[in-house]
């Protein structure tokens, strides 16, 4: 507080950045001290400027300052020099006619150029460098918030798809042991991440594999087979696989048979497990 | 157009109406030419280059002139002020600190309308800024002319002084106050901190 106190003399006498004036001006609001301080002081500074003897000013400047301003609009002066030429009745027609003409085509040039400078002119007064300066970093930080919003709005389709592709057991299957693997068990979870199905088998107390053998999964549907991947178990008979499935695959029943090699696209070898 | 006020005058200049900035030159020329004098000391060449500016500024400003913003007078000085420091610091070639249009409005900003310069004429004025001025120290003294008619900046001063920032910040608060109680009594009080 006392640091933004201590401003008070430069706010007066103008001498604060606009950064600084805006946080000052923020700082009047709360501190009663200032407050009371400010509009006297500058009353204070501004009356300096009558500490000033009168001087007489010279007759001829009125006319030079009239002529730097108003040369600066040359279509203006333009204008009236057509007005007065138009007065001059002592010129014969013909002559004002062309005069006329040279001037509306000089004024014409001049007005397009005057446009442009209008418009430098206008600009250049509407925006002092500074205010330019702001006006950019407005811009740019207009484009940033478009951007970042842009990432922003990427983040959430990210994060929704997240939020839905949360996995959910849609199914579940108990798996028993049928023939040479009586005592093996096993079950079988169908999930669904977000938009994929998956099929996860968890087999427990199979018999080991020889050479390629390997336990293929089918999945049975209406008496039609089609083979959900391969497993081998671990030394201690555990097997555990994880499929991801066509989205409209469906099916009825899982069975499990144990195959002489793998990728077999039809069962060769003896069903020992199944749902049923 | 003698009969108009001031803030009639900038509302006819904002639509280009010569007559009127003829009529607003007449009536305030003395006082930016004796101002831009001092500031200028005495340069006539440079005098005459501010106060083409000043009115240049006034034809082509496109605000309007509101006198609760406080006095015309006031407005003009601050504009003629900022002007001359600007034309002297470029040939001192230094950065310029001075924002043209931004600081002449804001600091006409929140003024009551009925201030000092109302009540009394130009000349008491002067004569009682320099019964007031008697009050500062010489250090004082020279930081209002250096900062006031020289255009130099608080941190300039601070330089030139070989005094920390700090201490040009609080010699300008303590100068100011000072001027301040003693205009109040010349002019039999004026309400401080209204």
């Amino acid at each position: 507080m006392e640091n933004k106190c201590e401003n008070l003399s430069l706010y007066i006498i103008g001498e604060l950045s606009v950064d600084e004036r805006v946080q000052f001006e923020q700082h009047l609001i709360t501190c009663n001290h200032c407050r009371i301080e400010v509009n006297s002081l500058k009353e204070t500074w501004q009356m300096l400027s009558y500490d000033v003897e009168e001087m007489d000013v010279p007759e001829s400047l009125k006319a030079e300052v009239m002529d730097f301003i108003f040369q600066e609009n040359s279509t203006e002066s333009l204008v009236q020099a057509k007005e007065t030429e138009n007065k001059g009745s002592s010129l014969t027609q013909a002559k004002t006619a062309e005069n006329l003409a040279t001037l509306e085509v000089q004024e014409g040039k001049l007005k397009k150029r005057s446009y442009l400078d209008g418009l430098m002119a206008f600009l250049g007064k509407q925006f002092s460098p500074l205010s330019t300066g702001i006006t950019a970093v407005l811009v740019l930080g207009v484009i940033g918030l478009f951007w970042s919003n842009h990432q922003l709005k990427e983040n959430i389709v990210v994060l929704e798809y997240k939020a839905s592709s949360q996995t959910q057991i849609v199914r579940t299957f108990d798996l028993k042991g049928l023939n040479l693997a009586a005592s093996a068990s096993g079950s079988a979870y169908l999930l669904e991440e977000g938009r994929d199905t998956v099929l996860v088998i968890d087999l427990s107390k199979l018999p080991s594999t020889k050479d390629e053998e390997v336990y293929q999964v089918w999945l049975l549907k209406n008496g039609n087979r089609q083979s959900a991947g391969t497993l081998k178990p671990d030394p201690n008979g555990n097997g555990i696989m994880t499929s991801r499935l066509p989205k409209d695959l469906s099916f009825d029943d899982i069975g499990i048979t144990l195959e002489p090699t793998p990728n077999n696209t039809q069962p060769q070898g003896q069903k020992v497990l199944g749902t049923s | 157009m003698k009969s108009k006020t001031d803030e009639e005058l900038i509302a006819l200049i904002n639509q280009k109406h010569r007559p009127a900035l003829e009529e607003l030159y007449d009536r305030y020329v003395k006082l930016v030419y004796s101002f831009s004098f001092k500031l200028t000391k005495g340069d006539r060449e440079k005098t005459k280059e501010i106060v083409q500016q000043v009115f240049l500024r006034l034809w082509t400003t496109k605000r309007t002139y509101n006198p609760l913003q406080g006095k015309f007078a006031n407005w003009i000085l601050t504009i003629t002020r900022n002007i001359a420091i600007d034309i002297i610091r470029k040939e001192q070639k230094q950065p310029g600190m001075v924002q043209l249009e931004l600081n002449e409005w804001w600091q006409m900003e929140d003024r009551e309308t009925e201030d000092v310069p109302q009540q009394v004429s130009r000349n008491l004025l002067k004569q009682q800024i320099q019964e007031a001025k008697q009050h500062l120290s010489e250090p004082q003294q020279r930081l209002i002319n250096l900062l006031y008619w020289e255009g130099y900046s608080l941190s300039e001063i601070a330089k030139l002084e070989q005094k920390p920032l700090g201490t040009i910040k609080s010699r300008l608060h303590q100068t100011l106050k000072i001027l301040r109680n003693y205009f109040s009594k010349e002019t039999g009080g004026v309400p401080h901190g209204k």
